[in-house]
């Protein structure tokens, strides 16, 4: 479970502190949620995941992972980010590998597990290519694999499909629902597509532009496995776009 | 423009042009026997074939440059690669330091050669630390910058997956900013060597490259002197060749393109 209790994040510049990129965000996630981070570009949405990730303090308030404050990145809070970010100098199976190693396991080990992982994302067959050689799809699998090797008890995934083209976002949607539905972990999961949110989540935040917050929290009623062309699918897409429309954009927000 | 070996080889026919008219502008004007390519090349052979030269043959004085060279150079990238990391990484060691790397950098190589005798006296020791110190500051500057603009994501995957400082340095700076070590251990190698020449000429080593050239002015022996100039040049472009060519070629290639696409 991850609880989000007041978080305020400010950035500071040169010794001066800017406005508010988060103010007053409170968010409670219980365990095994799928929860979808909607909102405009700009609204914070990403800052939201650094900090739940770890990788950045909030100025004020805290984070609670299964009732421990976050402080530090950690490997039960497996991120996927937007591009990525394989080591280049490592093939597919050693990237998968890096956690392990961090861990202690054995070579053997080691090897079987991150085979297990490649396989669930379809990458066996690439395992000993080197990042450079594949396409942006494939290399989010291996990005996928490498964190799911790390078993962590959440997952927080920052736009990762949003580079690829429709197809392969498509069936990676698919393929990351397929993985989620059989281990149950924790989910967050950036996005600025109505369609992806609609398509994926349990439940939708919408975010606004800086200082607005969460603008609404939304449960999806519909069943898995989804259809994109259903009405249902259509009428709860033009209820969150309706939300989005009703945010300024992100232009307005840098206007103090 | 493709290169086909014809089209690398008009350099080389353009310094032997040069040098060919040179020589007998000089021969003709100054009434100096000035060594022409031919005789050059001629003496090499000889040199090559096992005639002394400054009382030891062309091989022991190459193998003695390489050993005093390859000394200062490992001393000099090794501590290179390790200040770079640290002070890439910590920024309260970049901040107290990096003003005295600005400072090195401005002073030429053979400057050090009193600060050299004075602390090791004459001999090897001055040698290996003048390559040292001359070498130092390129590796230092390129690998601190190289792992300053690691991509923060690098170091943030790498967090996230429970890497701890060791694992950061080992598994992830070092091999992240290895295109720029490379970079670095070129231009520290080129200083390194060019320094050794002029070192070995000065600090008196009794062999080597650089000694033999300033023997053989002083006896006189200027074709000799071409002869080892011509050995240097041949050292320097095998080691680009056949070591940092490769070796770079293997790191841009998954380095760089990786974040073309």
């Amino acid at each position: 479970m991850i609880r989000i209790e007041n978080i305020e994040k400010r950035y500071t510049n040169n010794g001066t502190v800017t406005s508010a990129v988060l103010s007053e965000i409170n968010i409670t996630v219980p365990g095994g949620e799928f929860c979808c981070i909607l909102g405009p570009s700009g609204c914070g949405k990403t800052t939201l995941l650094n900090l739940i990730a770890g990788f950045i303090k909030p100025s004020s308030g805290r984070i609670l992972f299964n009732g421990i404050p976050v402080t530090a990145p950690g490997p039960e809070r497996g991120v996927v980010f937007q591009d990525a970010t394989l080591f280049p100098w490592l093939t597919a199976r050693q990237n998968v590998e890096f956690g392990l190693r961090q861990r202690g396991l054995k070579k053997d080990d080691r090897f079987h597990t991150a085979d297990a992982y490649l396989k669930m994302v379809g990458m066996s067959g690439h395992a000993d290519a080197f990042p450079h050689t594949l396409s942006g799809g494939m290399r989010q699998r291996i990005a996928i694999a490498r964190v799911l090797a790390l078993e962590p008890s959440a997952l927080l995934m920052d736009e990762p499909f949003s580079s690829l083209d429709t197809n392969s976002r498509e069936r990676l949607q698919d393929e990351l629902l397929r993985v989620w539905e059989a281990q149950r972990r924790t989910l967050i999961y950036v996005t600025h597509s109505v369609e992806e949110a609609v398509y994926l989540a349990d439940r939708v935040i919408i975010m606004g532009p800086a200082r607005k917050g969460i603008c609404r929290d939304i449960s999806l009623p519909l069943k898995r496995p989804r259809d994109r062309a259903s009405a249902g699918f259509r009428q709860v897409a033009t209820t969150l776009r309706t939300s989005l429309d009703t945010l300024p954009c992100c232009i307005n927000s840098s206007v103090e | 423009m493709r290169r086909t070996p014809l089209k690398n080889l008009i350099p080389v026919f353009i310094i032997i042009l040069l040098w060919q008219v040179t020589a007998m502008l000089v021969t003709g004007i100054r009434g100096v026997p000035f060594p022409g390519p031919r005789e050059t090349i001629v003496k090499l052979g000889a040199l090559i074939g096992g005639q002394p030269l400054s009382d030891h043959t062309l091989y022991r004085h190459v193998v003695d440059s390489l050993a005093r060279w390859l000394m200062g150079f490992g001393i000099a990238a090794l501590s290179g690669i390790a200040y770079g990391l640290v002070a890439g990484w910590v920024r309260r060691v970049e901040d107290a330091t990096y003003p005295i790397l600005h400072l090195l950098q401005l002073i030429p190589g053979l400057a050090w050669i009193p600060v050299a005798i004075l602390i090791f006296g004459i001999g090897e020791a001055a040698t290996i630390f003048m390559i040292a110190v001359t070498a130092f500051t390129p590796v230092a500057i390129n690998v601190l910058t190289g792992v300053k603009q690691l991509d923060t994501t690098f170091v943030r995957a790498a967090r996230m997956m429970g890497a701890g400082r060791g694992a950061m340095f080992v598994q992830v700076l070092l091999p992240g900013s290895l295109p720029a070590i490379l970079s670095g251990l070129r231009i520290g190698l080129g200083n390194g060597w060019r320094v050794l020449v002029a070192a070995e000429m000065i600090v008196g080593t009794g062999t080597g490259l650089g000694y033999s050239i300033i023997q053989a002015r002083w006896t006189l022996d200027y074709t000799a002197a071409f002869a080892c100039v011509g050995v240097i040049c041949i050292i320097g472009l095998l080691i680009e060749q056949f070591i940092f060519n490769p070796l770079e070629k293997r790191t841009v290639q998954r380095w760089v393109l990786e974040r073309d696409v």
